[in-house]
């Protein structure tokens, strides 16, 4: 046998081994076993990892806005600004010292009202000549509503 | 002869004097009091509200609000303290009466070139106006996510270093009810630190 032939025998060897292995890894069958608790494992661990992340990142942003200089700048001439809106403030509107003086006879008002309806609840009624006078009254009230028309008529 | 040093007099009027004078009917001295406390209030306004008229609207309602109750100042404790109490809570008042009305979103503060979270180890620099307005706005828009007591308890604990009992003068709470809401607060930002990190992850 020549030493070329040789060589093509041991490729040829070689080869045919590697067919035979590839078979053999083919034909098993996947591992699909799991740990018991290994999902739960890879979780806590990952939970671990972003506890700390978030953590640090947390402290990091404390340290850094504590760390910002504050800016103090005052606008120019504020404090003039806000002198004259005290003065405003402290000068009395005509209309809220109104508004106040009303709100203020608001109680004395409905007092007297009060009193005006207790008093007219004491009363007797008097209920023979009550119609009468009623009329009389609209009567009376007619004529008055009516007295500047009745003297325009006589200009006419 | 002896010669004799006199101190050099000093016109300048402690705060307790000049309220004095603003309660006794000179209003025109209420001028000194803003102007020596108006940087501070300025400061603290900024770290609650972004917008400069915002900012401009809530210091002007402190100083209104601290000449109407300048009257009820009995003197007990420094002017400064009853002052700070009065300005946090006024801007606390803003605050909720601004809610619902988020500027920026979480997007809105995610940059291109570098992650956020790399972004919180650059300070910038107070000459680096730019980048400091960038800063404020980041902070800005992750407090944004908080409620207002949460953010009020975290300006004043966390930026401000103050400790549960000074926190408790200002709001006006007790100091268990303080840890309980720097306990929340903390929890509401965590949870809004770990949103900008998920929505960053999603990018």
């Amino acid at each position: 046998m020549k030493p070329h032939d040789v060589n093509e025998y041991g490729q040829m060897k070689a080869n045919e081994t590697e067919q035979q292995f590839l078979k053999l890894a083919k034909s098993v069958q996947n591992d699909d076993r799991i740990p018991v608790g290994f999902a739960a494992r890879v979780m806590a661990r990952i939970r671990e990892q972003h506890a700390l992340e978030t953590s640090s990142a947390d402290e990091r942003f404390l340290r850094f806005a504590r760390n910002l200089s504050g800016n103090e700048h005052v606008p120019y001439a504020f404090e003039k600004r806000i002198m004259a809106r005290l003065r405003e403030l402290l000068t009395p509107d005509p209309l809220t010292v109104w508004s106040r003086m009303l709100w203020r006879a608001v109680a004395p008002c409905l007092g007297v009202m009060l009193l005006a309806v207790l008093f007219s609840a004491g009363e007797p009624a008097d209920t023979s000549t009550g119609q009468a006078a009623g009329e009389l009254e609209t009567a009376d009230f007619e004529t008055v509503m009516l007295a500047s028309f009745d003297d325009l008529e006589y200009t006419w | 002869m002896q010669a004799t040093e006199t101190a050099p007099e000093t016109d300048v009027r402690t705060d307790e004097e000049l309220i004095g004078i603003v309660v006794g009917g000179e209003v025109d001295c209420f001028e000194e009091l803003i102007i020596r406390y108006q940087p501070r209030v300025f400061g603290m306004a900024r770290k609650y509200f972004r917008n400069e008229s915002d900012v401009e609207d809530v210091v002007q309602a402190i100083f209104t609000k601290t000449h109407q109750k300048l009257g009820s100042y009995k003197g007990t404790a420094p002017f400064e303290h009853w002052f700070m109490r009065l300005s946090v809570n006024t801007c606390y008042d803003a605050l909720r009466r601004k809610r619902n009305r988020p500027e920026h979103t979480i997007s809105d503060m995610l940059f291109e070139d570098e992650s956020w979270q790399d972004r919180l180890g650059n300070i910038p620099s107070d000459d680096d106006h730019e980048g400091l307005e960038q800063a404020r706005e980041l902070v800005h828009t992750v407090l944004d996510q908080v409620s207002d007591r949460a953010r009020i308890v975290l300006t004043l604990q966390e930026l401000e270093g103050r400790s549960i009992r000074e926190i408790a003068g200002i709001t006006g709470w007790s100091e268990s009810l303080v840890k309980v809401q720097a306990f929340r607060a903390r929890k509401e930002m965590r949870a809004a630190v770990e949103r900008f990190l998920i929505k960053e992850k999603r990018l």
